[in-house]
């Protein structure tokens, strides 16, 4: 079961947005955190993908385990929302 | 026409449009105006590269130019204010059944009478070394992505067309120097060209002309340190903190390796002048299609005759399968 769900994203990227429509779809709520507006958070979000880019979607389960899913991957992160 | 049910468990529809590009979505508000029923599928991004573009400023009836994103958003709505249906999948392969195409999904097989593969190109990778160690972590094929990574920081862009110029002048919003390393010489449009040589007079943009691109250098720890590359046969060196590709385009056509729809040898759908594969019923529109000339205006126009061309089809006006 998903606790809460937090997206890395950019006001430019096409990727988050496909992310944010997913899981609109899906009537899942979610946090967003918007780099160009928190610029100071793009370390977080290096850390927690180990890349540069966006979208990163954290996915945090009810056990307080996470799956992070690294750019528009429908096949990481449909399971990871299920 | 409207969405039929066959005798059997597999869903059946009109037409199924394998994307959600350009290409694709002008097809669907085509055939869902003509209330046939139309499934998209979209295994990336609804808008295609147009998408992932910052601005585009040669499609037709914009004229201060258009957000990629928004362009894509206004088509995706367009589409669907008819009828048009956009799934979140992949086709894995497309089976002839005679007068019906199965296609094998992620969401499961599913019919249509008629099927539109729009599902455009990718850009490509150099190939050289360095390359994929720092994929995503200091390499790069969308600028609109990633490129606020790279703040106040030195850049390399490869490529000498559209794309790489375009990209490079968005990136200027970001980056404290970008190093343009061009193979040949610049071959995009005149107005991208003097846009870029506002920034070249800044300091901004240095450009490389007759400038390969043989290795990227760097490590764990720090990331990209550096692009070797070789002008007028002497090594060069360009300390860099990312580098972003823009080298031309590949077809997204790996789905059809199981299925006999002839490609040509660099993998773009071959069709006839109904714009009809060489399976009958299965046509192709757009980036994806054997001469194509990869602009988003072209696309939509090859997607509302693709449109046209698979209504004839349906009505029973055939055309014969030209191998």
């Amino acid at each position: 079961m998903v606790k809460n769900i937090t997206i890395f994203t950019t006001n430019t990227c096409a990727y988050c947005q496909m992310v944010k429509k997913y899981l609109g779809a899906k009537g899942m709520s979610y946090e967003e955190v918007n780099l160009d507006e928190h610029p100071h958070r793009q370390a977080e979000a290096m850390a927690l993908s180990g890349a540069m880019t966006v979208p990163v979607t954290v996915v945090t389960k009810q056990d307080d385990s996470r799956d992070i899913i690294v750019g528009y991957n429908l096949a990481k992160l449909a399971p990871a929302v299920a | 026409m409207s969405e039929a049910t066959k005798k059997t468990d597999i869903p059946q529809h009109d037409v199924i449009v394998i994307g959600a590009g350009p290409a694709a979505l002008t097809a669907a508000i085509y055939t869902t105006r003509e209330d046939i029923g139309t499934i998209l599928f979209e295994r990336a991004v609804v808008g295609g590269l147009a998408a992932v573009t910052d601005k585009i400023d040669n499609y037709p009836g914009f004229p201060d130019g258009v957000d990629g994103l928004v362009l894509a958003a206004d088509l995706q709505k367009q589409a669907e204010r008819f009828g048009a249906v956009i799934e979140f999948g992949e086709v894995l392969a497309i089976h002839d059944e005679g007068d019906l195409k199965r296609l094998e999904t992620t969401s499961g097989d599913m019919h249509a009478r008629a099927v539109l593969i729009a599902t455009g190109s990718d850009y490509k990778k150099i190939g050289v070394r360095g390359e994929q160690d720092f994929y995503a972590k200091g390499v790069h094929y969308c600028a609109t992505c990633d490129g606020a990574f790279y703040r106040d920081k030195r850049l390399v862009v490869v490529g000498g067309g559209n794309s790489a110029v375009q990209e490079t002048i968005f990136l200027t919003r970001f980056a404290s120097h970008i190093d343009l390393l061009v193979r040949s010489t610049i071959k995009a449009s005149d107005v991208l060209e003097d846009e870029l040589q506002k920034y070249v007079k800044q300091g901004k943009v240095t450009v490389h002309l007759g400038t390969t691109t043989d290795e990227i250098v760097g490590d764990s720890a720090n990331g990209v340190t550096k692009v070797v590359g070789t002008t007028d046969g002497k090594k060069v060196e360009f300390k860099t903190d990312g580098v972003f590709v823009f080298v031309g385009l590949m077809p997204n056509s790996q789905f059809l390796k199981k299925t006999p729809i002839r490609c040509d040898e660099i993998g773009f759908v071959l069709t006839d002048q109904h714009l009809m594969t060489s399976m009958n019923g299965v046509f192709a529109a757009g980036d994806i299609r054997s001469g194509a000339t990869m602009q988003i205006a072209s696309a939509a126009g090859e997607g509302a005759t693709a449109a046209l061309k698979i209504r004839e089809f349906l009505e029973g006006r055939a055309h014969p399968v030209q191998n």
